[in-house]
C-alpha cells in the first residue's frame, strides 16, 4: 500500500498537470485578452503611454463597437465571411473525400505521384496564384461577387482536405470495407455507409481546418471582391479602419474580437473530434 | 423479356455512372465555353461606372467624393459605385485588375507618379481631360512633372503636404522658437530628448522615411538621379553631408526605435505626448482633435499645443516631396468616356473646393487656384500648407518620374542607405556605394525591359 497521503495523491494533478499547463494557456490566451481589453478602452487611453496596457484604467467605452456597427458594414462582412467559409468548406470537404478515398484505397498507375502532386499544389502560395486566378474569376463572370471566393477558396482547401483525409482513411481497416463489398455494396456505398461514419473525426477535423483557413483568408477576398457591402470580415475591417497613417486600434481590436468568436465556438464544440482527427494518422 | 427502362425501375431517382459522366462533361464544356469566350454569360446590361480609391486619411473626403459621384450618376442616369480600400492594398488590387484586364473604370494610382510609367500600356490618355481641367482651376502647379513620356497617362489628384508638426508647449519649455532649418530641428531634438521628448522621424522602410530623408538629401544639395533620368547622382559630397547629418539626428535627437517605424508610428509618438516634433501631414493633428486626446497627466487636449510650420530648409535648399496620389482610367474599361466625364465633373472648381473643404485641407490638389482655398486660412494650423506645396517636388527630382525611380522608392533604397550609416553598420562611403549599386541595377534592369 502506498505511503503517500491521500490529499497529496489527490492534489498531484495540480502540480503535474495544471500548473505546468498554466504558462501555455496564458501564452495562448493573452492575444485574445489583449484584444478584448483594448476594444473597450477610450482612444485617449490608447494613446497614453503612461497608462498600463493590460487593463482598463480610464473607464470602459463601447464606442469602438458602435463605430463598427453604425459606421461600417461590419455585420454584412461577418455574414459574408460566414457564408463563404461554410460553402467553401462544405465543397472542399466533399471534393476532398472523393479525392482522398481513391488515393488512399485504390491502386492505379500514378496514384502515389498524384497524391504528391496534390500536396505540392497546396504548397503554391496564394500570393503567386492570385494573378492567374483573377483572370479565371473574371472570365467566369464572378468578379465582385461572393461566388468568386466560393470558387477560389477550394483551390487551396481541396488539396489540404485531401491530404489530411488520405492519412485518416488509411487508418481505417480495409477489412470492414471488404466485408461490406462481400455483402453487395459498391465502392460509393462502401464509402458513404461504411468508411465515412468511421471517419467522422477526420472529416470534422478537415472541415474545421477548411473553415478556419477560409475565415482568415485575406488576399483573394481583397482582390476578387470590391463592393464595400460584399467584403469579408478580414478585408472590411482592414479597409475601413486603417486610414493611411491613422489606425483605429479600438475598432480593429473590436472587429478582431467578434471575428474570433465563430472559430472559438467551432473549436469548443468539436475539440474532441479535432484532436482525434489530427492524431489518428500519426499512430497507424 | 424487355429490359426495364430506367424510369420504371425503383431506383429511377439514382444517377447512373453514364448519366453522371455526361452531366459532368456537359458542365465542364459549359465552363470551358465561358473561359474560352473570355466573357461572362449575358446578364442585364446596365451602364455602371466604378471607381476604386483609397481610404482617405480624413474620412469626410471619401463622403464628399461619394456625394459627387452619386450626384453625377443621378444627372447622367448612370449607376455608380465607389469602392474604398486601404492604401497599402492598392498595389495588389492594381496588379490583379491589369492581369485580368477587368475591374474598375477609374482607379486611384500611386503613391507616386510612377504608376503612369509602370502601367503606361494599360492607361487611357487623358490629354483632353487635363487640358479641360487646367484653365478652370488656374492651371496645374508643375505641369511638366506630371507628363510621363510626354503624355497625360494620369491626372495628379491630391497630395498631403509635409510640414513639421511641433508641440508648442515643449518648445517653450526648452526655450526655442521659430525653428526653420534642419540644424534648428537637430538642436531642438537634442534638447527635447534630454527631457524625454525626442524628435520623431522614421528611418525605416516606410513612405514617411522616403519623404523626409529625400527632403534632407535635397536640402544638402544632393539627389539620386540626374535630369536626364538615367545618370545616378547619389555618389556625391552632398549625399555624404546629408548622411552625417541624419546620423547626428538619429544618435543625438531621436530614439533608436525610429528605424522600425511605419507610417503610423510618428503620428502615435506625437499624439501620445512623447515626441516634440514630427515631419508629417496634418493627419496626426486631425486625429488628436477628433479623439480629444489629452497631454499625458494633464486635462488639456494635445491638439491645442500642436502647431505646424514650414518644411525645414537645409544649407542649400528647402525642398520636400510627398505621396503624389493620382487618378487614371484603365484602357480595358468599357466606360472610358463616362469616366472622363466624371473626372471633368469632379475637377470643376466648385467640386474641388468642396472636396478640399471636406478634407480640411489635407488633400491639396495639384491645381494653382486650390492652394488659395479659404480652408488654409480657416485654422492657423493649415497656414503653411500652401507654402509647403510650393517646394514639393516628385521624389525623383530633378530627374523625371519613371518606373525605375518608382522602384527606388518602393524598395526603400534611400531610407536603407541612411539607416545603414546612422546605425553604424556602414561608413558614409560604404552606404553611398551600396545605394549607388542598387540604383544602377534598377535603372539598368528597367532599360533592358524597355
Amino acid at each position: 500500500m502506498s505511503s503517500v497521503p491521500r490529499w497529496l495523491r489527490r492534489s498531484r494533478p495540480v502540480f503535474t498537470l495544471y500548473m505546468p499547463t498554466v504558462p501555455f494557456v496564458l501564452f495562448a490566451l493573452f492575444p485574445l485578452y489583449f484584444m478584448f481589453v483594448t476594444s473597450f478602452k477610450t482612444n485617449a487611453e490608447l494613446y497614453d503611454v503612461s497608462s498600463v496596457p493590460f487593463w482598463i484604467g480610464r473607464g470602459v467605452t463601447f464606442g469602438h463597437y458602435e463605430l463598427l456597427s453604425k459606421e461600417t458594414f461590419f455585420w454584412s462582412w461577418f455574414v459574408n465571411s460566414l457564408m463563404v467559409s461554410v460553402a467553401a468548406s462544405a465543397i472542399s470537404v466533399v471534393l476532398g473525400v472523393l479525392a482522398a478515398y481513391p488515393l488512399a484505397r485504390l491502386k492505379f498507375p500514378g496514384a502515389e505521384s498524384f497524391g504528391v502532386a496534390i500536396f505540392i499544389t497546396y504548397l503554391v502560395p496564394p500570393s503567386l496564384l492570385f494573378l492567374p486566378l483573377s483572370t479565371v474569376v473574371n472570365r467566369l463572370g464572378l468578379s465582385d461577387s461572393l461566388w468568386a471566393l466560393v470558387v477560389t477558396y477550394p483551390t487551396f482547401l481541396v488539396p489540404f482536405c485531401t491530404w489530411l483525409l488520405m492519412g485518416y482513411f488509411r487508418t481505417v481497416p480495409k477489412e470492414i470495407e471488404e466485408c461490406a463489398m462481400l455483402d453487395g455494396c459498391n465502392r460509393l456505398q462502401t464509402l458513404i455507409r461504411i468508411l465515412l461514419p468511421v471517419a467522422v473525426p477526420g472529416v470534422i477535423c478537415a472541415a474545421l481546418f477548411a473553415f478556419t483557413l477560409s475565415w482568415n483568408e485575406f488576399l483573394y477576398a481583397l482582390v476578387f471582391v470590391s463592393p464595400a457591402e460584399l467584403k469579408t470580415l478580414t478585408v472590411g475591417v482592414f479597409s475601413e479602419l486603417i486610414r493611411g497613417d491613422i489606425y483605429y486600434w479600438g475598432g480593429l481590436m473590436a472587429g478582431a474580437c467578434i471575428g474570433s468568436f465563430p472559430i472559438v465556438i467551432a473549436y469548443v464544440f468539436f475539440l474532441d473530434y479535432y484532436v482525434s482527427g489530427l492524431t489518428a494518422g500519426a499512430v497507424k | 423479356m424487355a429490359r426495364p427502362s430506367a424510369a420504371s425501375t425503383p431506383d429511377s431517382g439514382r444517377v447512373s455512372r453514364r448519366q453522371f459522366l455526361g452531366a459532368a462533361a456537359g458542365g465542364a464544356a459549359g465552363l470551358g465555353g465561358i473561359l474560352a469566350a473570355g466573357r461572362a454569360p449575358a446578364v442585364a446590361q446596365t451602364k455602371e461606372l466604378t471607381f476604386l480609391t483609397i481610404a482617405s486619411f480624413v474620412p469626410d473626403t471619401d463622403k464628399e467624393l461619394k456625394r459627387q459621384l452619386d450626384e453625377w450618376g443621378a444627372k447622367n442616369k448612370v449607376k455608380v459605385r465607389l469602392d474604398i480600400i486601404a492604401h497599402l492594398q492598392l498595389v495588389t488590387k492594381k496588379a490583379a485588375e491589369v492581369q485580368a484586364r477587368s475591374g474598375h473604370d477609374l482607379t486611384a494610382l500611386g503613391a507616386g507618379l510612377g504608376d503612369a510609367d509602370l502601367y503606361f500600356d494599360h492607361l487611357v490618355d487623358l490629354n483632353d481631360v487635363a487640358a479641360d481641367v487646367a484653365p478652370k482651376n488656374g492651371g496645374w502647379l508643375n505641369e511638366n512633372d506630371y507628363l510621363i513620356r510626354g503624355k497625360w497617362k494620369l491626372l495628379p489628384w491630391w497630395m498631403p503636404p509635409f510640414p513639421m508638426a511641433v508641440r508648442t508647449d515643449l518648445l517653450e519649455q526648452i526655450g526655442e522658437k521659430n525653428p526653420d532649418t534642419w540644424e534648428d530641428w537637430l538642436r531642438i531634438g537634442k534638447k527635447g530628448k534630454a527631457i524625454g521628448h525626442p524628435l520623431g522621424i522614421a528611418i525605416g522602410q516606410t513612405g514617411d522615411a522616403n519623404t523626409t530623408l529625400l527632403s534632407i538629401l535635397w536640402s544638402y544639395g544632393g539627389s539620386y538621379v540626374g535630369k536626364d533620368g538615367t545618370t545616378i547622382t547619389i555618389n556625391s559630397k552632398q549625399t555624404r553631408q546629408a548622411l552625417d547629418f541624419v546620423k547626428r539626428l538619429y544618435t543625438e535627437a531621436m530614439d533608436p526605435e525610429v528605424v522600425a517605424w511605419d507610417d503610423a508610428s510618428n503620428n502615435r509618438c506625437l499624439n501620445a505626448g512623447k515626441c516634440i516634433a514630427i515631419h508629417n501631414p496634418i493627419s496626426a493633428y486631425e486625429s488628436a482633435k477628433k479623439d480629444k486626446i489629452t497631454i499625458p497627466g494633464k486635462t488639456r487636449e494635445i491638439a491645442e499645443v500642436i502647431d505646424h510650420v514650414n518644411t525645414p530648409k537645409g544649407p542649400v535648399d528647402r525642398r520636400t516631396t510627398t505621396g503624389y496620389w493620382c487618378v487614371g482610367i484603365w484602357n480595358f474599361s468599357k466606360n472610358v468616356e463616362l469616366a472622363k466625364d466624371f473626372l471633368r465633373y469632379h475637377f470643376q472648381p466648385e467640386n474641388q473646393a468642396k472636396w478640399v473643404e471636406a478634407g480640411h485641407g489635407f488633400n491639396l490638389p495639384f491645381l494653382a487656384n486650390l492652394t488659395k482655398h479659404p480652408v488654409y486660412k480657416s485654422d492657423k494650423q493649415y497656414r503653411f500648407i500652401p507654402e509647403v506645396a510650393k517646394v514639393t517636388v516628385p521624389p525623383s527630382w530633378p530627374g523625371p518620374t519613371t518606373a525605375a525611380s518608382q522602384q527606388v522608392l518602393d524598395l526603400y533604397i534611400i531610407p536603407n542607405m541612411f539607416a545603414q550609416h546612422a546605425t553604424g553598420k556602414m561608413t558614409a562611403d560604404q552606404a553611398v556605394a551600396w545605394a549607388e549599386k542598387e540604383m544602377q541595377e534598377i535603372y539598368a534592369g528597367r532599360r533592358r525591359k524597355t
